[in-house]
């Protein structure tokens, strides 16, 4: 019997197969250092979720959910009053403060590229975005000016009916195909652009699997924004006339990195590129090729 | 999750008397919990803000239906469940429209540096959201409420809505994609090190 697949593995940990098959695995673990080590670390993978310590809930988040709350009671108390539409923001509660600084932020670096990413974009959506993060940091201050939430939440699909049906009121929020991703396949100037903050590996053969299980996950899942011009020049250095399958923002050794995957023929190749990547400059940190057809 | 040996009173207690019209038995109830809602709607959604967004949608709905709550499951059960409900639709309604537009390096620099602030978080907590965002969500879900909150393939079945094998499914293949990543954070370095990348080709 060749070695266990992790995949195999982890669906017999989980009581998955049993029968004639899952005895077959039990016997070949029990007679194999290989894949024994790789039963401890799918151990070690539950351990180490069970451990990692629960997130505080930020004092910012408490108050507005306090401040909801106490919007929902007083509307249940006196819905004459209160209205259908409640505002459960009121002023002296500041939504969300502790993401302030990085909407500002956000917005002045968005600000001077904004025509260049709807030309790239081939659409609308730059500047829409611009407009509306423009509107939405005025009204951090102000109750009332962008949709509450609660509001929003009164026709919200609750876990006592959840196939109830995704109503969406806030058209506002978002614009309709305005996905970066939309008919984003395989194109050197319209790639699927993640981030993901992961540490990508040194060791080739370890970075080529992670960029084996980065492919297989939809694009689309996973958070994704508009590639900077910067990182589009890198891009293009990189792959060349070749189609770009995926370009990740990571992190090598600590520093930002990112990693640009390129069907170069029979084998793909993964590049990961530091910050001073550019057109003009080719900054590979590490490099690793991929076996046909995992894309 | 059980209400049995849990605070009186129960939380069963505290929605009824929310249903019957006390005006601070829900409040009681969500503060009780607030800090594993909020830590499987940052986990699921991985974005604080969409995650606020995610959380007080929730306790909105749970406010309003929790006439509806049948005492099928725990009520924190069914809290959680409403809390992974909202927090899967924000990511639905996210995958169809633009995340975030950045346009030059210094925006690229400060989306990394926003999740790698030493400040906020310990190296493996970081780690380990950054590897969560691998997997699609449904995976992630299935792995946050099994094996970060501690739930019973059971339980996590009702708060994802999904059969026990499908609740096993999930985990199994999201363990064996997060791997990689984890390898490394298990306290043994050099095992990790050659036998992840070494599957099924040498020793």
């Amino acid at each position: 019997m060749t070695h266990l697949d992790t995949d195999v593995l982890a669906e017999f940990r989980a009581g998955l197969i049993t029968g004639r098959r899952g005895a077959k695995i039990a016997v070949h673990l029990a007679g194999c250092d290989h894949c024994t080590a790789l039963d401890d670390q799918l151990a070690g993978v539950s351990a180490l979720l069970a451990s990692v310590p629960a997130p505080a809930m930020p004092d910012g988040v408490a108050q507005r959910l306090d401040a909801a709350l106490a919007a929902e009671v007083a509307r249940k108390n006196d819905p004459e009053r209160a209205g259908p539409e409640p505002s459960p923001e009121p002023a002296a509660s500041p939504r969300r403060p502790g993401h302030r600084g990085f909407r500002l932020m956000s917005l002045r670096v968005l600000a001077p590229v904004a025509a260049a990413v709807v030309v790239l974009a081939g659409g609308g959506y730059g500047l829409s975005l611009l407009t509306s993060r423009g509107g939405q940091m005025t009204a951090s201050s102000a109750a009332g000016t962008e949709g509450s939430a609660a509001s929003r939440a009164a026709s919200e699909p609750s876990g006592a009916n959840p196939a109830g049906g995704a109503a969406e009121p806030t058209a506002g929020a978002q614009e309709p195909g305005a996905s970066p991703f939309k008919g984003a396949r395989i194109s050197p100037v319209n790639f699927p652009f993640v981030v993901s903050g992961i540490s990508f590996s040194a060791v080739p053969a370890t970075l080529r699997q992670q960029v084996e299980s980065a492919l297989r996950v939809p694009v689309t899942s996973r958070p994704g924004q508009a590639a900077s011009l910067l990182v589009r020049a890198c891009v293009q250095n990189l792959a060349g006339s070749h189609p770009v399958v995926l370009v990740e923002s990571g992190r090598f050794a600590g520093r930002p990195a990112t990693l640009v995957v390129a069907r170069t023929g029979q084998h793909d190749t993964a590049w990961v590129a530091g910050p001073d990547c550019s057109a003009t400059k080719r900054d590979v940190l590490a490099t690793t090729s991929l076996p046909p057809g995992i894309s | 999750m059980p209400d049995a040996d849990g605070p009186w009173p129960s939380d069963q207690e505290l929605l009824r008397r929310h249903v019957a019209g006390d005006t601070d038995a829900f409040g009681e109830l969500f503060r009780r919990h607030r800090d594993r809602l909020w830590a499987v709607a940052l986990r699921t959604v991985c974005d604080p803000e969409e995650a606020a967004d995610a959380l007080q949608d929730a306790m909105v709905s749970a406010f309003r239906r929790a006439a509806d709550f049948r005492g099928e499951s725990a009520v924190t059960t069914w809290l959680h469940r409403i809390v992974v409900n909202a927090s899967l639709d924000r990511l639905r309604r996210r995958a169809t429209r633009p995340v975030l537009s950045a346009g030059d390096e210094q925006a690229f620099e400060a989306l990394v540096a926003q999740d790698g602030d030493p400040a906020r978080a310990s190296d493996t907590r970081l780690d380990v959201d950054a590897a969560l965002r691998m997997l699609p969500a449904p995976q992630r879900a299935a792995l946050v409420v099994v094996d970060m909150l501690g739930f019973s393939v059971a339980d996590a079945a009702v708060i994802l809505d999904i059969s026990p094998g499908t609740v096993k499914s999930r985990c199994a293949r999201a363990r064996a994609r997060l791997l990689p990543y984890l390898a490394h954070l298990q306290g043994n370095r050099s095992a990790s090190e050659s036998v992840s990348p070494a599957q099924g080709t040498d020793s």
